[in-house]
């Protein structure tokens, strides 16, 4: 990227790893996902199992995304600060809410500024923690119907809450729209990474697969870990 | 007078048994019977000899059978029953004291037979319910002798040892229940709170998972094992799809398309026509209706779902999925979406036309002060 | 004068009350109330016009097929969809039998206890019921050694001194004319008819899956497909069976019910001149030639008894009130709707429950009063015999004219409640004898090779215009059934259904004119007020549905 600016080293590996898992299963998930609703395959021959083998695909990624959705939970308490979940969160605190609204007003054009971010930009993280809802949302009401195999199994009681919220046909039918809530994040995110990647100018694109931003100061300064979460914890530094 | 001594006395050593087999029914027929409905509650060959000897033992148990908002399916499906018959279950097996559709007695004769049998067996008898219960506006939309469907149902199943609600109608609310529910309509578990439930949904409910309900409750004295919506597991433990014959041409991809086409008559899966057995538990494709002729997707139409709670406001019958709430009929779940994920990428396409045409700061005045802090 | 009052109405579908005054042993006037409301015309509303089969027959369990029929006529002709022929005959066995099968059911089990003392059969010689049954028909089952085996039955059971559904009942009563004899004999048919009915439905569950409540019905068409080469569809195997149970209803029918239903009338000939009320009939006539289109039964309005004239019916004069029923018109009092502008706004305005009596000068049932021009009509088999009498009808006319002669009596016994039984018997042999027709021409269409079940151009909403609208006519087994329907947007805007037992289970109109039931109830003795045998009797007549009544 441009010479003026300093290398950081942002994303670690498992963060990169659970990004593309989660990509990867994401897109077969729901090329799968649409075929299981609408079968458009005719004709099909009867040693085929064609609907067999992609539901069984689309088992195989959700066990992976699921696994990988976790292990992303997990390192969000183990790894650096810019994988931590305080960086969903700022709009819990004040200043990062200012961070936010600096965003919002360049994205909608109100200020001309292009804000700078190193780890995530608060807006998008904002999304991210709405995704990840949107990830448990499928997980659960994926496995919750997975279950309905084998009533009584351990699966199935263990998703009992799931069954008292909703009845099986609710289930498949917001299963399949919150497919299109992901879709239409993932529009978004594709878009916006290409677009801060142009206008930051801070590789954020290829930071995804290297780990490495550019950052215009020599440090790299991961603000969420001075946000102020909890009105009883005193300030830090 | 001394037949009635008589009667008393018959009445103490009396044995559906022993009733079946002055009526004629061999002792052999008897035992065939007793499997047969061994084999309904899906309990092991094993058990035969359990049920043999407790229905060895019992004597003709009080029934009595409510008719609420219902339409009198589940009683014409009780007709139909076969192992057993209705003239054997209603007068060899029990002693079925109400049932306004069958009973000879009318008006006050007919109310005084409840009373008595409520006051007579308080706390032994069985108590069968068909129909939804109104709650709105005090009850007024169900209404017998002057009484709400609410008050007799707290006074006659509060009473019982246990209560069955026959169709989904009594069991979640059914048909009168759907949207926007007029009436106010609820099962029996709702209005009742309190009282031994048992559910035994369907549209109508298998008159052979009604008749092996009883004889559950005969021979254990107690009710069957229920599923977390009150359903007996032996009839709603599993579901449709996991056990239909079409189960092949569904992994297969082999599908109905178009009503009368060729996979239609080969018998392919009706998923696409709107097949509810992906999402229903019960027994139709192995317990099958009318003694075992056919069931639903055997006569070339989907299931729809019949015995699930809230069936009749999430399974439209020819469509798969619910209708998305706040849309209209003809918007499904892809059209919503397609048309949402269309909206987003179109919002993006304008933002990023218009950032193309903007003159930006650089980002780095106000980030290396920040920097620098 | 004090009311009597006879809730529930046991014995017929659904909750029926009945109160009376009775001056000198007969019924002075008469008000008749449904007291159960689900609203499912509303439910309706915004559903998928293709879905309203299923809704609508869940009206009713007891006649299970017959809105699905209406229903989907309903559809089809909103949408003019012509059906291919195999489905219109195949709907057609479905009716027939349906028919057959409920007036069997009605008269052993619901109707012949008014008639039939069950005590007084364990008085019976069996040797003596043989004789007497041998003489009216040739039923292999009347033999001496059957009618000892069913009354030994009845013996233990009532020695168990637990009587069940027939305690407290009304035996003994001074109503009951039938010696020991006839009552053991159609004692012996009432358990007969039980077991006779579930087999002969059985053809509901081959053509659509199940009975009560088949599952077979499309709009444009059914869901049973057709092709000899395949185990998963009507092939040759399962016609035979329906061809081997049809002849067994028939059977039945012929042996058993009209010569009982004979032999019972004979001894209460002073019922035909009891309960004719409103002396209006109408029937809109059914089972359409599949080619064609004709009507084999045909429709018509006799009015006034008048015998010597049959009207047209037009669907434009149906129109149904309020003024005595717990609904509110937005248009206000005194008008009747047609029901594509019908309404079904609940509005309860009885006392407050439990009550003793209802205010019967103010609204006092949740059953609607539909009239035709503006007067109350009676519909079912009667109306349906009468119809197809005066119209000329061949197999009807034999088979009235062999009843009327049986029993030595005129036409005008057939204004009554003993006729209205008795032309339920003959409607019931008219169906049992067509059916039969029916399943021989859907075996010769199949034969040519005709597959076709469905007519599939119309079933993608995609495919229907902004607006529609029609209406659905079929003859039920209680009478002229009709659907109307009006589609806006591919979803129904409003669903009106005019029953048979809306008909007659009526309350007063605008006018305060009688519905059926209350003009037949006028006149009728009653020997003991507390015990109101006669009332069950002229009631029973009409094979009372409240469930299809109010919906
Ligand atoms: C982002 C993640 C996912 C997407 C986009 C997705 C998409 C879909 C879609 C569109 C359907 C069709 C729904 C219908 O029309 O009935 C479907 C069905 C299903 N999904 Fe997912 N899914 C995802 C995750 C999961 C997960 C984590 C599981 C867990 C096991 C899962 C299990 C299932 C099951 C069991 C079905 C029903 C299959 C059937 O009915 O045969 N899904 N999925
Ligand atoms: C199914 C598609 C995708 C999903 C669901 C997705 C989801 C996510 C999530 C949840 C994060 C936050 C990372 C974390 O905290 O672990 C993230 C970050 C990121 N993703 Fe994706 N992503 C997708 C596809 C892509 C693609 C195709 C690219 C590259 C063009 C991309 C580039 C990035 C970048 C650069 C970041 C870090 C930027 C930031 O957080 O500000 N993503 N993505
Ligand atoms: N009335 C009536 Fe029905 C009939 N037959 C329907 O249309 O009974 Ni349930
Ligand atoms: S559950 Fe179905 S069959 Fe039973 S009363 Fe309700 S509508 Fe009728
Ligand atoms: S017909 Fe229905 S229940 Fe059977 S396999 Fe197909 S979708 Fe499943
Ligand atoms: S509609 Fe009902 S009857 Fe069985 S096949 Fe489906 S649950
Ligand atoms: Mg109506």
């Amino acid at each position: 990227m441009s010479e003026s600016k300093y290398k950081q080293y942002i994303w670690e590996l498992p963060v990169r790893i659970s990004h593309w898992v989660n990509v990867l299963s994401i897109v077969i998930l729901s090329l799968t996902g649409i075929l299981i609703g609408n079968p458009a395959f005719i004709d099909s021959s009867p040693t085929a199992y064609l609907m067999g083998w992609i539901r069984f695909i689309h088992f195989v990624c959700a066990y992976a995304f699921a696994v990988s959705v976790i292990a992303r939970m997990i390192w969000s308490v183990r790894g650096n600060c810019y994988a931590g979940w305080r960086e969903y969160f700022p709009f819990f605190s004040k200043e990062g809410r200012k961070d936010m609204k600096d965003v919002f007003d360049y994205y909608t054009f109100r200020s001309s500024r292009v804000p700078e971010t190193v780890g995530h930009n608060p807006v998008a993280a904002t999304a991210y923690f709405g995704l990840f809802l949107l990830y448990w949302f499928m997980i659960l009401t994926g496995f919750a119907m997975y279950a309905e195999h084998a009533p009584g199994g351990v699966m199935h009681s263990l998703l009992k809450p799931v069954y008292l919220m909703f009845t099986t046909q609710q289930m498949h039918l917001y299963h399949h729209l919150v497919m299109y809530l992901i879709i239409g994040f993932v529009i978004n995110h594709i878009y916006s990474a290409w677009f801060m990647d142009i206008k930051e100018k801070g590789g954020e694109i290829s930071s995804m697969f290297s780990g490495y931003k550019f950052t215009t100061s020599r440090y790299a300064v991961c603000k969420s870990k001075q946000w102020e979460f909890f009105p009883w914890s005193g300030k830090k530094n | 007078m001394d037949s009635k001594k008589a009667i008393s006395e018959e009445a103490g050593g009396f044995s559906v048994a022993r009733l079946l087999q002055e009526r004629g029914v061999s002792r052999r027929d008897f035992v065939k019977f007793c499997s047969t409905v061994t084999a309904a509650m899906a309990l092991p060959a094993t058990m035969v000899p359990k049920v043999v000897h407790a229905l060895d033992k019992v004597q003709r148990p009080t029934l009595v059978w409510l008719n609420f908002q219902d339409c009198t399916g589940d009683t014409e499906a009780l007709l139909r029953s076969a192992n057993p018959t209705v003239g054997e279950l209603v007068l060899d097996i029990l002693s079925v004291d109400y049932h306004e559709t069958i009973m000879a007695a009318a008006g006050h004769q007919a109310e005084a037979a409840l009373e008595k049998t409520v006051k007579e067996f308080k706390g032994k008898y069985l108590c069968v319910v068909e129909g939804s219960i109104p709650l709105k506006d005090g009850g007024v939309y169900g209404c017998i002798g002057g009484k709400t469907f609410e008050q007799i149902a707290k006074h006659v199943c509060g009473n019982a040892a246990a209560t069955i609600a026959v169709g989904t109608c009594a069991a979640y609310g059914g048909i009168a229940a759907a949207v926007p529910n007029p009436s106010g309509a609820v099962g029996v578990r709702e209005a009742v709170s309190g009282a031994t439930v048992l559910n035994l949904p369907g549209c109508p409910c298998n008159a052979d998972n009604l008749t092996a309900v009883v004889v559950h409750f005969l021979t254990f004295g107690k009710l069957p094992a229920m599923d977390s919506h009150g359903r007996p597991l032996f009839a709603h433990g599993k579901r449709i799809h996991d056990n239909c014959e079409r189960r092949p041409h569904f992994d297969a991809g082999q599908y109905v398309e178009k009503w009368g086409d060729d996979a239609h008559r080969k018998g392919f899966c009706l998923y696409k026509m709107g097949c509810k057995g992906p999402a229903t538990f019960h027994n139709c494709p192995t317990q099958r209706f009318n003694e075992r002729i056919s069931w639903p997707v055997a006569a070339g139409h989907g299931c729809v779902g019949c015995s699930e709670p809230q069936f009749w406001d999430t399974s439209p019958v020819y469509r798969r999925l619910p209708n998305v709430p706040g849309f209209g009929i003809e918007k499904n779940a892809d059209t919503i979406g397609l048309a949402f994920a269309a909206g987003v990428g179109g919002a993006f396409a304008i933002h990023g036309a218009m950032s193309a045409l903007r003159k930006d700061k650089p980002a780095a005045e106000e980030t290396k002060k920040e920097g620098e802090e | 004068m004090a009311k009597i009052v006879v809730d529930p109405i046991t014995r017929i579908e659904g909750h029926l009350r009945i109160e009376a005054e009775v001056e000198g042993g007969v019924i002075k006037d008469a008000w008749s109330s449904s007291t159960m409301y689900r609203g499912i015309e509303k439910i309706l509303k915004g559903r998928d016009p293709r879905d309203a089969w299923y809704w609508t027959q869940r009206f009713c369990g007891v006649c299970t097929t017959v809105h699905s029929i209406a229903s989907i006529r309903a559809v089809e002709n909103a949408l003019k969809i012509k059906i291919p022929p195999n489905a219109e005959l195949i709907r057609n066995i479905i009716i027939g039998i349906q028919n057959v099968q409920d007036h069997v059911i009605h008269f052993y089990h619901l109707h012949a206890l008014d008639w039939v003392d069950i005590t007084s059969a364990l008085k019976a010689d069996p040797v003596k019921t043989a004789s007497l049954a041998a003489s009216i028909s040739e039923w292999p089952n009347n033999s001496p050694t059957h009618f000892k085996a069913v009354q030994e039955k009845l013996k233990a059971f009532v020695s168990t001194g637990r009587l069940g559904p027939f305690a407290n009942a009304y035996w003994g009563h001074p109503a009951y004319r039938l010696p020991p004899e006839a009552n053991l004999m159609a004692t012996a048919h009432y358990l007969e008819a039980l077991e006779w009915q579930k087999e002969v439905i059985k053809i509901h569950a081959i053509l659509g899956s199940k009975n009560p409540h088949p599952q077979t019905f499309l709009v444009g068409g059914m869901s049973i497909p057709i092709d000899p080469d395949s185990q998963n569809a009507l092939n040759a195997d399962k016609l035979i069976t329906v061809k081997r149970l049809l002849a067994k209803a028939q059977d039945f029918v012929e042996k058993v019910y009209i010569p009982d239903l004979l032999a019972i009338a004979s001894f209460y000939k002073d019922w035909a001149a009891i309960g004719g009320g409103v002396g209006n009939y109408l029937s809109y006539g059914d089972f359409p030639d599949p080619v064609s289109g004709n009507l084999w039964f045909p429709a018509g309005i006799i009015r006034n008894r008048d015998i010597s004239k049959l009207l047209p019916v037009d669907q434009q004069k149906v129109a149904e009130f309020v003024d005595h029923s717990w609904y509110e018109y937005q248009g206000g009092k005194g008008k009747g709707l047609h029901p594509w502008e019908g309404e079904t706004e609940a509005k309860y305005s009885g006392p407050k429950p439990p009550y003793e009596h209802l205010d019967t000068t103010a609204k006092y049932s949740w059953v609607k009063a539909p009239r035709y021009e503006e007067m109350p009509m009676e519909v079912g088999p009667l109306a349906r015999v009468l119809v197809a009498y005066v119209s000329g009808h061949k197999e009807t006319k034999a088979i009235v004219d062999m009843v009327l002669a049986k029993l030595g009596v005129g036409p005008a016994a057939l204004f009554s409640t003993l006729g209205r039984t008795a032309a339920r018997g003959i409607d019931c042999l008219l169906n049992a004898r067509q059916t039969p027709v029916y399943l021989d021409m859907l075996i010769n269409n199949i034969g040519k090779g005709d597959y076709r079940i469905h007519a599939n151009e119309k079933w993608e909403p995609a495919e229907w215009p902004a607006e529609a609208s029609g209406y659905g006519w079929h003859e039920a087994p209680r009478g002229a059934l009709g659907h109307w329907i009006r589609i806006k947007d591919q979803k129904i805007f409003n669903y009106q259904a005019v029953v048979p037992s809306t008909w007659n289970a009526s309350p007063r109109d605008a006018k305060g004119q009688r519905g059926p039931y209350e003009a037949a109830l006028v006149g009728t003795p009653v020997a003991k007020p507390d015990q109101p045998l006669e009332i069950l009797r002229t009631i029973h007549s009409f094979d009372p549905c409240l469930a299809c009544a109010v919906h």
